[in-house]
């Protein structure tokens, strides 16, 4: 767990990670509220937040008395969203250090693209 | 506290003083059912005698104090609800850590013994050897044995951990979590090792000569603090004006520790002043709110 | 400050329940209470027989052992149980919920069963030494000081009463080491030896003392033992007042 965040917004974010990555596929079920404390040696309520926060944002849906759910069309949301926020979190920083380091937007994209063949 | 939950314990203004030592100074403080509470502090902050006054060992000087409902002191009906286990827990001479374990169920009406029985069995505690003969960590396993299978109501346990060794800690951490889980209750965990708990801490109530520093949940104290690094001109312009709990610096460099989190768009002015920002840890956090130069250093600022 | 804290639901146990685990948590492990002192009159007991067969062996009267204290060896022990009983388990058993005054009552029973077990178990050995005609070896143990002299409901008396003083003044001395730490003990000690030289100086001045030593040659076993449990009885009371708001050391 990083120290600097909220652990409930860590939970909520690994849960989305597993959904982008296809660990957890759409309609498949999600470890319980307890489950997730126990693995992470979290306190429980901290995990229900998390877990919360993710039905709230309609990413996954409760079943009373079985468990909870992947929503359909999750995934799509969730990477939309991260899309968006790509710019910001992570264009921008790189951006700036680049600017620090003398590297000229040409040579940036030079960068990435023998980054991106790379193996 | 806006939380519409009931609270188990309520406080206001409590008081403990010992001659002209002032050990508990007016404090006010509410505890809420089947929560999980961190009670942190330095050695000698106040934490064991607030523990004591909670569950009626000592008496306090002043204030109002309510545990389920009424003054814990001589009441058997909230005794009978409350587990304490004490860091420097007395125990007959006489005992065994079998005779301690005997005993408990008559007095703690939701004792597991199942769960009991597997404790002392994952904390290998020798059941036949006088108490006066256990290690510092096999008289610490007694204490965590009793205060987990009590399954009291409001259990607290003052620096459970003394002398365990990280396998018997990780047990007591994952007991806690999974018997908490299944058995919602009060549980008030008082200890100076921060890093270790602050995951299994739902609240953290801060104490620090006799005060009350903070008294928020975890998930909020967590990333309320920013620490930032760069040129001591970029550091101090960025910093001015907000609150300072901590410094440092070599040369011209420094490192400012201060309250409060940045958006999104001062994260990226800092990155654009060429400042390093870097995340405070719950146990910096409490350090640099109760470090001994704190005060010198709030003046400079103001 | 309006104070809704979480009701009590369930209702707490009755009074006589409190009391009785109070005592089952000072018998759990028996030894101290039963175990030790016994130990100590059999080592005594053996003791004894020996020093009987060598007064024997010599050629010598063993009925000189009937001034011999090795009856009354368990008691300075016993003290001792008093006082772990309030400075170990008392704090202890504040862990475990129990109140100071249910903690008092508990240990009050516990003493009055234990004394009254001994009681009997004295006045039985009493008897048994005079039947045996003192064990077939001339060993005087049980049958020595006062014991014996009178009917048997004496050595049971004197030896109920004896052994609650001996509990309850380790305890209430204890009790007070809670309550006030060492200025406490200090004090009841200081008022204790006041009283008595204040008695003595008002006996000598009024030139009475002729009349206090006839006085105290009247006095009986029964008498004095009752003057005793009286003592006793006064630690018991005197403790529980003193107990409800004693604090363990932390």
């Amino acid at each position: 767990m990083d120290e600097s965040r909220p652990i409930f917004i860590q939970i909520a974010e690994q849960v989305e990670n597993d959904i982008i990555e296809g660990r957890l596929p759409e309609e498949s079920q999600i470890p319980s509220t307890n489950e997730f404390a126990a693995f992470h040696r979290i306190n429980p309520a901290t995990a229900g937040k998390g877990v919360n926060r993710l039905v709230e944002d309609g990413v996954i849906y409760k079943k009373r008395g079985i468990g909870m759910f992947v929503t359909t069309g999750a995934r799509d949301m969730l990477v939309e969203r991260r899309r968006t926020r790509f710019a910001d979190e992570f264009v921008r920083p790189l951006l700036t250090e680049a600017a620090k380091l003398g590297i000229s937007a040409t040579q940036l994209s030079d960068m990435i693209r023998t980054e991106g063949t790379s193996p | 506290m806006t939380d519409t939950a009931t609270p188990v314990v309520r406080a206001s203004g409590l008081t403990k003083t010992y001659g002209s030592f002032t050990a508990i100074d007016g404090i006010d403080l509410s505890f809420e059912e089947n929560r999980i509470y961190g009670l942190l502090g330095r050695n000698g902050a106040g934490k064991t005698t607030i523990m004591q006054l909670l569950t009626g060992q000592i008496f306090p000087d002043g204030g109002r104090l309510e545990v389920f409902g009424r003054e814990p002191a001589e009441h058997v009906d909230v005794l009978s609800r409350i587990c304490f286990i004490a860091e420097s827990q007395k125990y007959p001479d006489s005992f065994k850590p079998k005779h301690v374990l005997e005993s408990a169920p008559l007095f703690f009406p939701h004792w597991s013994q199942g769960l009991a029985d597997e404790l002392i069995d994952e904390f290998r505690l020798p059941l036949n050897r006088p108490i006066k003969k256990l290690s510092r960590g096999q008289l610490s396993a007694v204490g965590v044995i009793v205060g987990l299978a009590s399954r009291a109501p409001l259990t607290f346990f003052d620096e459970p951990y003394l002398g365990l060794d990280a396998v018997a800690r990780t047990t007591f951490y994952d007991r806690l979590l999974t018997d908490y889980a299944e058995h919602p209750r009060t549980i008030v965990l008082s200890t100076h090792l921060i890093d270790e708990v602050s995951n299994l801490l739902e609240h953290i109530v801060l104490v620090d000569q006799g005060r009350i520093l903070i008294d928020r949940d975890a998930d909020e104290v967590r990333g309320s603090a920013t620490t930032v690094a760069g040129t001591r001109d970029a550091v101090e312009s960025f910093v001015a004006g907000r609150e300072v709990i901590g410094r440092d610096g070599i040369g011209g460099l420094a490192s400012v520790t201060f309250m409060g989190a940045l958006d999104a768009l001062q994260r990226r002015e800092a990155h654009e002043l060429g400042l390093e920002l870097a995340p405070v840890s719950l146990q910096q956090l409490i350090v640099h709110l109760t470090g001994a130069d704190l005060s010198a250093e709030k003046e400079v600022v103001s | 400050m309006t104070t809704a804290t979480v009701p009590l639901a369930s209702s707490a146990p009755s009074r006589a329940d409190r009391i009785r685990r109070v005592v089952r948590l000072h018998l759990a492990a028996p030894s101290v209470f039963i175990g030790i002192p016994w130990l100590i009159v059999g080592i005594a007991f053996a003791v004894s027989v020996a020093i009987a067969s060598i007064i024997t062996v010599s050629g010598s009267d063993t009925s000189g052992m009937g001034y011999s204290w090795a009856v009354l060896s368990p008691q300075w022990y016993l003290v001792a149980v008093g006082v772990q009983a309030v400075g170990m388990t008392f704090p202890f058993a504040l862990g475990f919920g129990v109140t100071r005054r249910d903690f008092w009552i508990g240990t009050s029973v516990l003493f009055t069963l234990l004394s009254i077990a001994n009681a009997a178990a004295f006045t039985i050995l009493v008897q048994l030494e005079k039947v045996t005609d003192h064990w077939w070896t001339g060993t005087y143990m049980f049958d020595t000081l006062w014991y014996g002299a009178g009917p048997w409901y004496h050595d049971f008396f004197s030896t109920f009463a004896l052994q609650m003083f001996v509990f309850f003044i380790g305890a209430a001395a204890t009790t007070l080491y809670m309550r006030w730490r060492v200025m406490g003990v200090l004090m009841a000690g200081v008022v204790f030896v006041a009283l008595f030289l204040g008695a003595g100086l008002v006996v000598g001045l009024m030139g009475a003392w002729a009349d206090v030593w006839t006085w105290m040659a009247t006095f009986t076993v029964p008498g004095i033992f009752a003057a005793v449990l009286v003592a006793a009885l006064l630690c018991a009371v005197g403790g529980y007042f003193v107990i409800r708001r004693a604090t363990p050391r932390s």
